[in-house]
C-alpha cells in the first residue's frame, strides 16, 4: 500500500527541479506581470483594481501593429524558408568533405553581435550605398526611392538574423537521412521529383517546422530590426510595449500587451501545429 | 503502472492545474505589496553630503558629443581620481525608463551623477529619485555659475542641479542640398519628402512645429499640442518625415539620407568638422531653448566625488576647453574671455555666447500644460505618431 503511494509520488518529485525552475523563474514573474496589466494610474501611483480596460485597449489602439507585426514575421519566416532549404540541402548533399566548412561559414558571421549586425545593414541600405545604386541602375527602385525606413528594409533584416535558426534545424534532419531510402524511390521509378516531395521532404518535415517556429517566434517578438531599419509606419508590436515602458511608462497597457501578443502568438503556433506540423513532428519520424 | 499517476491526467485536467497555479501565483503577488511603484513624496528628501576628501571612481552618465576628449584624462591627472564617464544618455524618457526600476529601489545603478534635462530632473526629483545637492561642497562652483541660470524655474534655489550645459533646439541642414531651408514649415515642403527628420524629444519637436503655425509655446493649451502632433502625425504617415531620432540623426545627416532635421546646436558644428555644409540654421520662428543638468541620483556611491567634478568643470579654464568642444551654451561665467585669449572661434560664435537679437524668438522649454493625467495624454499621442498608431 505504502509503496504503491510512494511510487506514485516518485516522477513529481523527480519533476521537481524543473518544476521549481518553471515556478521561481517563469510562472512568478508571469504572475506580477499579470497583476501590473491590471493596474491603473500613472507611474508612481499604479493602483490595483482588476481594469481590464488595458487588455481591449492593447487590442484596439495597437491593431495596426498587430497586423503588420504577423505580416513582417510570417514574410520573413518564408524568405528564410525559401533560402534555407535549397541551402541546407546542398550541404548536406552535395558539401562532401567541405560541409564543416561550409556549416562553419553559415554560422561564424552570427558571432558578431545582433546590434552590430543590424546597424550594419544601414550602412548597406543606406540612401547612398551601392544596393539603391544598383537597384536605381536596373529601374527596379525609382529615382527618389530608398529601402532604409521602408517594410523592405525591415523584412530584409528580420530574415538575414534568424536565418541560422531556419537553417540549423533544416540541416540536421536533411543530414540524417538515409540515402538508400531515395534511391529505393527511384528503383521503384519514381522520379526525382517524385523522391524529393515523397521521401526527402516528408522527412525533413520536423526540420522545417522547428526551424519555422525557431524563426516566427523571435521575428515577431523583435524590435531592434524595426527600431534601426524602419520607421513609424514600420514600428512593430515589440516597438510599441518599448514605447509604452520607456517613453509613455504606461506600465499596466505594456504589460497587458506583451500578455496579449503571448497569447496572438501562441494561438498562432498552435493553429500551425496543428494543421502542418503535427504530423511531420509526431508520426513520421518514429517509423524511421 | 508507476506513472499512471501523470499519464491519466486529461488535458483538461492538465490545463485547470496550469490555470489555478497561475491564478495562485497572481493573487499572491497581488496580496503581497509588489508595488515598487509606491508614490514618494519630495519633503524627504536627503542631501548627499561631502565627506573628505574625493577619491576612488566617479561615474558619469551624459549625452554623446557632450565632451572633449581631453577634459576627463585631465581631471583625473589633477584629482587622482577615476572616471568612468558613460555616454548612454539619447533620449531623456528612455533613460528614465532604463533607471527608474532602480532608483525606484534607492539603487543609483552605481551613478554619481546624471545629465538630464530641466524638465526631466523635475520630474525625477519629484518621484523622489535625487538628492539635493551639498551647497557648502559647490560653493566655488555657484561663485561662477552665470546669472542667467542662477534661479529656473524648475529648481529655484538650485538645491538638486547644476547647469552642465544649455542649447538651442532649431534646424540642423545640409545647405548644400537644401539652401532654402529657413522654417520649420519647410520640412513640410515635399520637396524633401522622405529627407527630413524630427526629435523623439516630445518638448523639442512639438512646441517648434507650434510656433511655426503662430502658437506660442508658454500659453499653449492642450489642444494646441495635439493639433501639432496630428500635423507631424500625418506627415509621418505621408512618408514626408523619415524617422524620429535622437543625438543618432548625426548619423543619418552625415551619410547623406537626410538634408533637414530638428535638431541641437551644438551637434551641427561637430558635423561640420565632417561636412562644412552642414550648418545650425536659427528657424525664422525662433527657436527652443533647453538645459541640461548634472543631478545627484539617490544611492549614489560617491557623491564626493561628484562635487568635485562639478568645481572642476566651473572653473572657467576648464570649461573653456568644453565649450571649445561642444558649441552648446556655457553656463560658466568668465569662459568667453579665456576663449577669446586662446583665440577660439567659439568666442565669436552665436551657438555659444549669443546676442539678444539672435534668440529674440527663441521660448523656453516646458512642459505641456495641465496636471500628470494630461501630460501622459498628450506624451501618449506623440508617442502613437512616433509608432505609426
Amino acid at each position: 500500500m505504502r509503496d504503491t503511494v510512494r511510487n506514485r509520488l516518485v516522477p513529481y518529485f523527480l519533476m521537481g527541479p524543473g518544476l521549481i525552475w518553471l515556478i521561481l523563474f517563469f510562472v512568478i514573474p508571469l504572475g506580477y506581470m499579470g497583476e501590473l496589466s491590471l493596474r491603473s494610474g500613472t507611474l508612481g501611483n499604479f493602483v490595483f483594481d482588476w481594469n481590464f480596460g488595458n487588455y481591449t485597449d492593447s487590442l484596439s489602439r495597437f491593431d495596426s501593429q498587430f497586423l503588420r507585426t504577423f505580416i513582417y514575421a510570417g514574410t520573413a519566416t518564408l524568405l528564410a524558408l525559401l533560402i534555407s532549404y535549397p541551402l541546407a540541402y546542398a550541404i548536406a548533399f552535395r558539401g562532401g568533405r567541405w560541409k564543416n566548412a561550409l556549416l562553419l561559414a553559415v554560422v561564424v558571421p552570427f558571432f558578431t553581435t545582433y546590434l552590430i549586425r543590424t546597424i550594419a545593414w544601414q550602412t548597406i541600405l543606406g540612401d547612398s550605398g551601392f544596393v539603391v545604386d544598383t537597384l536605381k541602375t536596373l529601374s527596379l527602385l525609382g529615382d527618389d526611392g530608398r529601402l532604409l525606413a521602408t517594410p523592405t528594409a525591415v523584412i530584409a533584416g528580420l530574415t538575414y538574423n534568424f536565418l541560422p535558426f531556419m537553417i540549423l534545424p533544416i540541416y540536421a534532419s536533411l543530414e540524417r537521412i538515409d540515402v538508400r531510402l531515395i534511391e529505393a524511390a527511384k528503383d521503384l521509378y519514381s522520379s526525382s521529383r517524385q523522391a524529393f516531395w515523397r521521401v526527402t521532404f516528408p522527412i525533413s518535415a520536423p526540420g522545417v517546422v522547428a526551424g519555422t517556429l525557431l524563426t516566427f517566434i523571435p521575428a515577431a517578438g523583435d524590435y531592434v530590426n524595426a527600431f534601426y531599419l524602419g520607421s513609424t509606419n514600420q514600428a512593430m508590436i515589440g516597438n510599441r510595449i518599448q514605447a509604452l515602458y520607456l517613453s509613455e511608462r504606461d506600465y499596466p497597457t505594456a504589460a497587458a500587451l506583451s500578455f496579449t501578443m503571448m497569447v496572438a502568438i501562441l494561438i498562432a503556433v498552435f493553429i500551425y501545429i496543428r494543421f502542418a506540423g503535427s504530423e511531420a513532428l509526431m508520426g513520421e519520424e518514429d517509423e524511421r | 503502472m508507476t506513472h499512471q499517476g501523470i499519464e491519466t491526467a486529461r488535458p483538461l485536467t492538465r490545463l485547470a492545474l496550469a490555470a489555478l497555479g497561475l491564478a495562485a501565483s497572481l493573487v499572491l503577488v497581488a496580496c503581497g505589496d509588489s508595488g515598487g511603484l509606491s508614490e514618494s513624496g519630495s519633503d524627504d528628501v536627503s542631501t548627499a553630503e561631502a565627506e573628505g576628501e574625493a577619491s576612488g571612481t566617479l561615474t558619469i552618465s551624459n549625452w554623446p558629443f557632450y565632451i572633449d576628449k581631453q577634459t576627463v584624462p585631465d581631471f583625473e591627472e589633477e584629482t587622482g581620481l577615476t572616471v568612468d564617464y558613460t555616454e548612454d544618455v539619447n533620449d531623456n524618457n528612455e533613460f528614465f525608463g532604463k533607471v527608474q526600476p532602480q532608483l525606484e529601489n534607492g539603487e543609483a545603478g552605481g551613478r554619481d551623477i546624471m545629465v538630464v534635462t530641466d524638465w526631466m530632473a523635475k520630474k525625477m526629483y519629484d518621484l523622489g529619485y535625487l538628492q539635493n545637492l551639498d551647497q557648502d561642497a559647490i560653493e566655488p562652483a555657484k561663485e561662477n555659475l552665470v546669472g542667467s541660470l542662477e534661479s529656473p524655474q524648475f529648481d529655484p534655489e538650485r538645491e538638486f542641479s547644476m547647469p552642465w550645459q544649455a542649447g538651442m533646439t532649431g534646424l540642423v541642414v545640409n545647405t548644400a542640398e537644401a539652401p532654402d531651408v529657413t522654417s520649420i514649415n519647410d520640412l513640410f515642403d515635399p520637396q524633401y519628402k522622405g529627407k527630413v527628420e524630427m526629435l523623439t524629444e516630445m518638448r523639442d519637436t512639438v512646441p517648434l512645429v507650434m510656433k511655426a503655425d503662430g502658437v506660442d509655446p508658454a500659453d499653449a493649451s492642450t489642444e494646441d499640442w495635439m493639433a501639432a502632433i496630428d500635423k507631424i502625425g500625418e506627415a509621418a504617415e505621408s512618408g514626408q518625415i523619415r524617422k524620429f531620432t535622437g543625438n543618432d540623426y548625426t548619423r543619418d545627416l552625415a551619410n547623406g539620407d537626410v538634408v533637414a532635421v530638428i535638431g541641437w546646436s551644438g551637434d551641427a558644428v561637430q558635423l561640420q568638422a565632417d561636412n562644412p555644409d552642414i550648418q545650425f540654421v536659427m528657424p525664422d520662428e525662433g527657436c527652443m531653448i533647453w538645459g541640461d543638468n548634472m543631478v545627484i541620483p539617490v544611492g549614489a556611491p560617491n557623491p564626493t566625488a561628484a562635487y568635485e567634478w562639478m568645481n572642476y568643470v566651473y572653473d572657467p579654464e576648464n570649461q573653456a576647453q568644453i565649450a571649445d568642444y561642444n558649441y552648446y551654451l556655457t553656463p560658466v561665467a568668465g569662459t568667453q574671455e579665456i576663449l577669446e585669449e586662446q583665440g577660439s572661434d567659439a568666442a565669436e560664435s552665436d551657438l555659444v555666447f549669443p546676442d539678444e537679437e539672435f534668440t529674440a524668438d527663441c521660448s523656453t522649454q516646458t512642459d505641456p500644460p495641465g496636471d500628470e493625467e494630461d501630460i501622459q495624454e498628450v506624451e501618449q499621442a506623440f508617442q502613437d505618431v512616433l509608432t505609426g498608431a
